[in-house]
């Protein structure tokens, strides 16, 4: 039961007035992330990185900020999905299916009522088994030795792409491409100087987090540019809430099934947040059969996917602080900021900054109770910013990056730098290259050079040592697996996902 | 011919790792002599991976993504230099007078009217700088406007 004691100590973290507020505030610009166009969860995260850290933000409130923008986040991403039909970001695309068709009958207000409660009910179950999954994990990531660990990169990189990745040889460019930039700088064990062309800014290497905002909110722009969307949606009338008890006391088995779904799917590799939200409703509705109306604007059709992917953004969570390896964009973020307060990501942090783990995991809880109370009377304001329409918005936020990474060094030179990475990312992006190996590769890519020194270091320079254990050959196959199923099941699940979404009435 | 977009980034891709490879090995031996890994051995992984990738690219490229042309791209351009420009001018003119036309150009450019892009560029640059200046007291580049 030690276990309740660190969770204890956790809140007493979380729960002093300094880190609410900053978890309120986090909070409230999550779900803004979360339900503005052209601001994606990791986007917004990566936006806020460089201010927390010129706020001067002690390690556990930066972090306590951050993981409240990424609950924030997955509540933001159902409010347009059910006002306008469109998913704020992509594991919100299965609330469409229902709440768009409710929002038509005039009950927009109890889809986002109930919608709400289903992402706490999700989040509340994700954390919950993040609680009692994570300290497990992190005593049995204890074992692993360097080439153990060495595996278990590859295999975050192998199954980042997802089952429903398109190309999984463009996930490994991208990932080699990633590292490939983090090997710039001098080198740590030998003190080698590489590839820096003797230019002095470039000795300590490139700092990821200017990568990270090039990468996504200078290309996002540059898509918006050209796609010219900059106008605006109308605005939507929410009505009338006419949620009864009764409906929400009908929804409970749902509630548990998807939450519980949405957190196996956010742990396992390779899932992440959208398959969690996708078997979850597809899972209610094979339950449920005919004695649903799913498409149509069932209430069940809203609360299965909400709770599904709120469940997986806690779920993981649990890679992410037990192993260092994080599964999704978003996570990946948050692990950018833990190395750049100096935390070494993995099981060690578990006993070393408990406070910290513990103290966002605290968070995490009083985040979506927050999050739960300023999304019901709050909506009416969230719904107005949804009217915002880009044109002013994206180069507002441009312009917030910009002094971000400015008052970081106070030099423009990474501010071109940065202006470089967007470039290169808008390029990259049109051409299918994902963008979040890339960044998985800068951050993991100088732990990776180490755990393979310290493998060959080990066993006098034999190869083979990478692959001796059993646990390394475990790890091994499943990299492999996550490279070659992708191509043969992706395809299916795709196409499921995409009949899916047309088989709904609302799809013109 | 189709998939020209994957073949050409399959080529660059070839040519950087080459040359990424190929630097790896000039280094000098690191002192202590050569031990099981040095500073080239990973780069030189990484190389090899991608030429695998790269070559991947150019034998089965996927289909071609629609690039902008004509007035898209020339507003992308646009954009691109607004943005360096603004990195340029930040320092020498302060951060209002450039946060004003940098956000003013990029919303009127993407469809605003001009008056209102260049409104909410002021806005925007005042809200920031004096929560920046005064109530986080960090410093952004006066400028011009330095008397203040």
């Amino acid at each position: 039961m030690e276990t309740i004691g660190f969770l204890m100590d956790g809140f007493a973290v979380a729960l002093t007035p300094y880190n609410l507020m900053f978890a309120l505030f986090g909070a409230f610009v999550g779900t803004l992330i979360g339900c503005l166009p052209g601001l994606g969860p990791a986007n917004g995260v990566a936006i806020l990185i460089p201010l927390a850290f010129t706020l001067g933000l002690p390690p556990e409130t930066a972090m306590i900020l951050l993981t409240s923008v990424y609950a924030g986040a997955m509540y933001g991403g159902r409010i347009s999905s059910i006002l306008l039909n469109i998913p704020g970001d992509e594991p919100a695309m299965m609330t469409c299916l229902d709440g768009y068709p409710m929002a038509q009958q005039g009950r927009a207000a109890d889809a986002l009522a109930i919608s709400a409660i289903a992402s706490f009910a999700g989040s509340l179950i994700g954390t919950i088994g993040l609680i009692m999954l994570a300290p497990v994990l992190a005593r049995f990531a204890l074992t692993f030795g360097p080439a153990e660990y060495f595996a278990l990169f590859l295999l975050a990189f192998a199954t980042l792409g997802g089952i429903t990745g398109k190309n999984p040889m463009k996930t490994v460019i991208a990932a080699t491409l990633g590292i490939m930039i983090s090997t710039v700088g001098i080198d740590i064990s030998t003190g080698t100087q590489r590839y820096t062309g003797g230019v002095l800014e470039l000795y300590e290497g490139i700092d990821f987090i200017l990568a990270i905002v090039g990468l996504f909110a200078i290309s996002e722009l540059l898509f918006f540019v050209e796609a010219r969307m900059g106008k605006g949606r109308s605005k939507v009338k929410v009505g009338k809430l006419t949620l009864s008890f009764k409906e929400i006391v009908s929804t409970i088995p749902t509630q548990l099934r998807g939450g519980v779904l949405g957190f196996i799917a956010g742990v396992l590799p390779g899932a992440g947040a959208s398959l969690g939200s996708f078997i979850s409703y597809t899972l209610e509705k094979s339950v449920l059969g005919k004695k649903g109306r799913f498409g149509e604007g069932d209430i069940r059709g809203v609360v299965a996917p909400e709770a599904g992917n709120n469940g997986a953004a806690s779920g993981a969570l649990v890679p992410m602080l037990t192993l260092g390896v994080p599964g999704s964009g978003t996570t990946a973020v948050l692990l950018a900021m833990l190395i750049s307060l100096n935390i070494t990501p993995g099981p060690l942090m578990f006993t070393q900054n408990a406070d910290i783990v513990w103290g966002v995991i605290a968070a995490l809880l009083i985040g979506n109770v927050l999050l739960l109370v300023l999304n019901i009377p709050m909506i009416g304001v969230f719904v107005r910013l949804l009217s915002v329409p880009p044109m002013y918005l994206l180069p507002i936020v441009t312009m917030v990056a910009f002094v971000g990474i400015y008052s970081i060094s106070h030099s423009t030179f990474d501010l071109y730098f940065m202006i470089v990475f967007g470039v290169g990312g808008y390029i990259l992006r049109k051409l299918d290259i994902p963008m979040v190996p890339i960044i998985l590769g800068l951050l993991l890519g100088p732990e990776m050079e180490k755990n393979l020194g310290h493998a060959l270091i080990l066993s006098d320079g034999d190869w083979t040592t990478l692959w001796s254990s059993p646990l390394a050959i475990g790890l091994w196959l499943v990299a492999g697996l996550g490279l070659v199923l992708p191509p043969l099941f992706g395809p299916l699940l795709r196409r499921r996902m995409r009949s899916a979404i047309k088989e709904g009435p609302v799809s013109d | 011919m189709t998939g020209m977009g994957d073949r050409i980034l399959g080529l660059c891709l070839l040519v950087l790792a080459v040359a990424y490879g190929w630097v790896a090995q000039q280094w000098p031996e690191p002192f202590g002599g050569a031990e099981g890994v040095g500073p080239e051995t990973f780069p030189t992984m990484l190389a090899i991976v991608l030429v695998v990738g790269s070559l991947y690219l150019m034998i089965k490229p996927d289909a071609d993504a629609r690039w902008p042309v004509g007035k898209s791209a020339l507003e992308l351009v646009i954009s691109i230099i607004v943005l360096v420009v603004y990195a340029l001018l930040l320092e020498p003119l302060g951060f209002i007078i450039s946060t004003t036309l940098a956000v003013g150009v990029l919303s009127w450019r993407m469809g605003a009217p001009p008056k209102g892009s260049f409104v909410t560029g002021l806005v925007s640059a005042v809200v920031v700088f004096g929560l920046f200046n005064y109530g986080l007291s960090l410093s952004l580049p006066n400028g011009l406007l330095g008397g203040f």
